[in-house]
């Protein structure tokens, strides 16, 4: 790893802007999170991802201070933040409601924070037409939120939220009221918008392919425990278990018997079928595994390619096209689906596979994850 | 636009009629010359010349109105803190037992209410005046003002109060400058229902009223009792306008601003 890349989590000299403690929440007899741990850095763009439940939003409103922690400390800057009010910590919160006020112009409503703060009067204005300018928005600053419509009203969210130069900036499902290509355009400004104004952000999300694209790191969490912390090529190319696997983009798992092999295990997974060579990140023993391998990593052809030793025989279930690319459902002889994904580099009138065509799936040994236990999720 | 069917106008006529003939003949009658409420002696409009004289009315109008005025006033008040710690209180000891006492006014018999003020008044030695009319009214029509706010309250979006504090609000100032200006048209409306349940009331006000202070109701019914005089018809017209006039300009007002906000979206949705 490079020494000027932005990997503070990876230098133990680095002093973590955030840190949860063992911080449990529980309401009543449901435990939103569950004795969990973290440490997040300055400047880092950090996603919260899980399924509704999992506790995300609860940690987020923790920071901002609308829940307490039930035990279990959180630190900002290295100082215990649960006494403080939310109107006296340095945290703003966008809100997924967006929460505008409706009888404010967007002017009032970004100069709202800073009116309650120790900014003097005559600064105010210029920080507030620098918010408007931030997200492009010096048009409307005399409207109401209802004269604006949604994407404005989310950029007028933003500026409210960051106005005050919180050090952390906290985002909850920002752009979930967003349609899709809004919200594609709009996670490369928020990213811009993070760099240029050097704010910590955290941001909760459910929308996997949100966290990817924006974050620094990614935690993907499950019924209030944090699943697995990691950048987001780690989190989607080495998940460490099914469930992340599983939940970040389409995967297929294949359990089996390991037997070691040198530096690589091979994978017994059907009677009558070669064994699946697999590369354990870290060794492990005999045993009960999961091979996980991601659809576009697995080529589809017509004859059995003669350089690979993973190589399995099914035929053509179902066909997805998706326009860029096709997944193909493979059926294996023991009745198993494989999806392998190709990109359709011809036009779709001359697609070289139907449907109940014989086909070979391949692999190299590295293009898998070998996890170890059962897939089930 | 569509023709009525024979059943719809046939329903249509009878609603009218059993709502406003009565109204009608009042007002007709508020103009008779003769001083036979029931003979029509020709047009005149010298009742309402004779109302203008007679003192006991107007004082009588004269105390509702501030009764009115005073006691709508507090029930507003302390009608919407009731309905924000009811809202958004969470669970806190004796909630279940508030939120009943709050609506009870509403289902309970404005004779039992009279009643256990009356018994009150007099217990702590309280003159009966204006005063015990205001703590009264206030009383019975802060649980109408507390329902109207409360119910605006459980649509309003929580996080808008939320973000007030984020940005550097204490409580108080969120609910001041965010939750209150929101809120205003249930609090105004929860206002002037007060003010209508004060203006109108008959049973609680002669329950507590003194002889000091006679309300326009109590004056009313008490003439009437010794006979209909022209003078009540003239009463009655005048505040059969005045009605008229308030829920006129109200409805046009709401048309209005549904018509600014309907002008306004569609300007959004051009700018988006």
């Amino acid at each position: 790893m490079s020494q000027n890349e932005f990997a503070p989590w990876n230098d133990p000299a680095a002093k973590p802007l955030i840190q949860f403690k063992n911080v449990t929440k529980q309401f009543g007899d449901f435990t939103a999170v569950d004795d969990l741990s973290i440490d997040i850095y300055e400047k880092e763009f950090f996603a919260l991802l899980g399924p509704s439940g999992c506790g995300k939003t609860t940690m987020m409103r923790m920071l901002a201070g609308f829940e307490k922690p039930t035990s279990g400390t959180i630190l900002l800057d290295g100082k215990d933040i649960s006494p403080i009010p939310p109107n006296k910590r340095s945290v703003n919160m966008m809100f997924q409601s967006y929460a505008l006020f409706p009888h404010l112009t967007v002017y009032d409503n970004i100069a709202f924070g800073l009116k309650r703060s120790a900014m003097p009067r005559d600064e105010i204005d210029g920080r507030v037409k620098d918010m408007l300018r931030l997200v492009q928005i010096e048009k409307f600053a005399n409207r109401k939120p209802e004269q604006i419509s949604g994407g404005q009203r989310q950029r007028v969210a933003l500026a409210r939220a960051l106005a005050k130069a919180p050090k952390l900036l906290l985002l909850d499902e920002p752009l979930s009221a967003l349609d899709k290509k809004l919200r594609q355009d709009t996670q490369f400004e928020l990213m811009d918008i993070q760099e240029k104004t050097g704010t910590t952000f955290v941001i909760v999300t459910h929308d996997q392919e949100e966290a990817m694209t924006v974050a620094s790191r990614v935690a993907v969490m499950n019924f209030g425990k944090l699943v697995q912390v990691d950048t987001p090529t780690q989190i989607y190319e080495a998940p460490n278990s099914a469930y992340v696997a599983d939940f970040i983009g389409d995967v297929n798992i294949i359990e089996g018997n390991a037997t070691k092999d040198g530096d690589r295990v091979s994978i017994a997974w059907a009677e009558g079928q070669p064994d699946i060579i697999g590369t354990p990140s870290q060794p492990i023993g005999d045993g009960r595994v999961s091979f996980v391998i991601r659809p576009e990593k697995i080529a589809i052809s017509s004859d059995k390619p003669a350089d690979r030793r993973n190589a399995v025989q099914g035929k053509v279930l179902d066909i997805a096209y998706l326009g860029n690319m096709s997944t193909y459902h493979v059926e294996m002889p023991n009745g198993m689906v494989i999806k392998a994904q190709a990109a359709n580099q011809r036009r779709r009138d001359s697609l070289p596979f139907t449907w109940e065509d014989p086909v070979w799936l391949s692999w190299s040994d590295t293009a898998g994850v070998v996890l170890e236990g059962s897939g089930q999720v | 636009m569509r023709r009525l069917t024979w059943f719809n106008a046939t329903s249509l006529t009878l609603g009218f009629a059993f709502l406003y003939i009565p109204m009608i003949i009042v007002i007709i009658y508020s103009f008779n010359e003769s001083r036979l409420v029931t003979v029509w002696g020709g047009f005149s409009t010298k009742w309402y010349g004779e109302l203008f004289q007679n003192e006991a009315f107007l004082d009588a109008a004269l105390v509702t109105f501030q009764v009115g005025l005073i006691s709508s006033l507090i029930a507003t008040i302390l009608g919407t803190m009731g309905a924000y710690v009811l809202v958004r209180g969470g669970r806190f000891f004796g909630r279940t037992l508030f939120s009943g006492m709050i609506y009870a006014p509403l289902v309970m018999p404005e004779v039992i209410t009279g009643l256990s003020l009356l018994l009150l008044f007099i217990s702590i030695g309280l003159d009966r005046g204006m005063t015990t009319i205001v703590l009264a009214h206030a009383t019975f029509s802060m649980c109408y003002v507390s329902v109207v706010v409360s119910s605006r309250l459980v649509s309003f979006d929580r996080s808008v109060e939320e973000a007030a504090l984020d940005l550097g609000c204490t409580p108080f100032d969120a609910f001041r400058s965010v939750t209150l200006p929101i809120i205003a048209p249930a609090v105004i409306s929860g206002w002037l229902l007060a003010l209508t349940l004060s203006l109108d009331d008959l049973v609680i006000a002669s329950f507590v009223a003194g002889p000091s202070s006679t309300t326009l109701p109590i004056k009313v019914f008490s003439s009437v009792r010794l006979g209909v005089s022209p003078e009540i018809n003239a009463l009655s017209t005048i505040l059969i306008g005045i009605v008229t006039i308030g829920t006129v300009a109200a409805s046009l007002t709401t048309k209005r601003a549904a018509l600014r906000r309907k002008r306004e979206q569609q300007m959004a949705e051009q700018a988006s």
